[in-house]
């Protein structure tokens, strides 16, 4: 009797949380270098005490991963000389205070000092894992498509982009960035676009279904559960109402 | 609900989005004004089921784990210093500048700005102004018989006097240029002042490496463009419904559960 409310209850803590990858899916539309996810449930079935029990067998629902779409996003041009978008599998290699972080976000500026800096001011990690220093009289900044960057004083280094066996085992540490233990590998095929952005892989319109998706699928979780609830009312008025 | 929370981080940042539109939008006709672009990052996760934990003793581990995102926020609103067109103006005391140089003005509070709005005029003295009456570095003054005025790409201040037939010199402007000019800080009236992020000013003529040339009778127009801001705008418009439809289902959810009893 109980088991119906506990599986409508699992559905609706499934169905919850999908509600907020995809509220957070449509919040980051608009996020440089973001990737859509999306949960994967998986059914849970319950062993039963016996095996000539006359109850069907039970199954409840758990999330078991949030897969995520590796798609390139749109490139978006800004014109500014210190937007980069990688086309392909790859990722920007970036130091931070808490170690080595990667990203595909492209968007870098210059310090007071002349290095280039993501948001946050955390250097960009060039070939040999230096950052990129420049100084007041280079003003033609020009990146190649391998990540050559060139300016009126020469070739200044090249940027890293690196990729992994795994991409898709990697760690969301927010500010568009991702962790990772994997080895670094060579990254193949990619290309680097200079004044461009990659913009966020939402898909609007298949958010916004799966969202009325788990709405219905929610309120229909919630109906099982009250009916369940009645049920079980109406058993006990019923059955273990006054002998009379 | 965390989904209520979360699409409330968007509407909020689409809505900050917009605001750098509508600036831009409105700043479209003002003399050296760059555009602004902003740019938002994730916000932290919540691990519900850790990537790379271990699901079971033979060494398994998990391959893609339950993070829930908690939203967006707004990394930076950065200016974009690309070069404006030149509009040709005819005023002698109009000057563009091409390349990455600032004019440097003495503020009434003995500060120095930095503009790129070249339009300027002279004060009683002679002395060449900006269009609010702050003088422009490093002082020039333009004798009170000049017929005509002549600036060269590389700063040099020229004057013609009256009965006189040579050109004498009377100044030379010089350039400020940044290590990071989009690091400046805006205050108003086109006017920055340097910060740490932008670094300390280098000093130097026009036509010296680096610091750009200047263009007598010619203004710098902003660097927006229009097409862009609109098709902008209007993803930033739908991002913010659509966030609000969020929030809507999400209370629709919540009145669900608390309709079951």
């Amino acid at each position: 009797m109980e088991n119906a409310l506990l599986i409508g209850l699992t559905r609706q803590m499934t169905l919850k949380r999908e509600m907020a990858l995809v509220a957070n899916n449509l919040a980051n539309m608009n996020t440089t270098g973001f990737k859509a996810e999306q949960p994967l449930f998986e059914e849970y079935l319950m062993p039963v005490a016996r095996d000539d029990s006359p109850n069907k067998r039970l199954s409840f629902v758990l999330d078991r991963g949030v897969q995520r779409n590796l798609a390139d996003g749109g490139l978006k041009t800004t014109d500014n000389p210190m937007d980069f978008a990688i086309s392909g599998d790859g990722f920007f290699k970036v130091q931070t205070p808490e170690g080595i972080r990667y990203t595909r976000n492209g968007h870098f500026q210059l310090d007071g000092t002349g290095r280039l800096v993501t948001d946050n001011g955390h250097p960009l990690l060039a070939e040999g894992d230096a950052p990129v220093f420049f100084s007041t009289e280079e003003t033609e900044i020009e990146v190649a498509a391998d990540g050559t960057i060139s300016t009126e004083l020469g070739e200044r280094g090249k940027i890293t982009v690196v990729a992994f066996d795994n991409p898709r085992d990697m760690k969301k540490t927010g500010n568009n960035m991702f962790e990772t233990d994997q080895p670094e590998i060579e990254a193949e095929g990619t290309r680097i676009i200079q004044g461009a952005l990659e913009s966020s892989n939402v898909q609007a319109i298949e958010e916004m279904t799966r969202m009325i998706d788990v709405l219905r699928s929610y309120t229909s979780a919630s109906k099982l559960v009250e009916q369940a609830d009645e049920m079980k009312r109406r058993a006990i008025q019923e059955l273990g109402g006054r002998n009379n | 609900m965390q989904s209520l929370s979360i699409a409330a981080t968007g509407m909020m940042a689409q809505q900050l989005n917009v605001e750098v539109i509508s600036n831009n939008i409105a700043n479209m006709s003002t003399s050296g004004f760059k555009r602004q672009r902003a740019e938002f990052q994730d916000l932290l996760y919540q691990n519900l089921r850790r990537v790379g934990s271990a699901s079971s003793d033979a060494g398994t581990v998990v391959p893609a784990g339950v993070q829930v995102g908690l939203g967006v926020k707004t990394g930076s609103v950065y200016r974009i210093t690309t070069q404006g067109n030149l509009d040709n103006t005819e005023a002698p005391l109009d000057i563009a500048i091409q390349g990455r140089g600032y004019f440097r003005v003495d503020l009434p509070n003995g500060e120095t700005a930095y503009t790129r709005a070249g339009n300027f005029s002279r004060d009683p003295n002679g002395q060449i102004v900006t269009s609010d009456g702050y003088v422009v570095q490093p002082g020039i003054t333009i004798p009170e018989d000049a017929i005509d005025i002549t600036i060269n790409a590389q700063g040099q201040v020229q004057a013609t006097l009256q009965g006189e037939t040579e050109a004498v010199v009377v100044g030379q402007f010089d350039l400020a240029t940044f290590a990071n000019a989009p690091g400046l800080d805006p205050i108003g009236d086109n006017y920055f002042v340097e910060t740490a992020a932008s670094g300390a000013p280098n000093i130097g003529a026009p036509g010296d490496q680096g610091y750009g040339t200047l263009l007598q009778k010619f203004l710098e127009t902003s660097n927006v463009n229009a097409v862009s801001e609109i098709s902008s705008l209007i993803t930033a418009q739908r991002a913010y419904e659509m966030n609000a439809k969020v929030i809507t289902a999400s209370d629709e959810m919540m009145s669900v559960t608390s309709n079951l009893r």
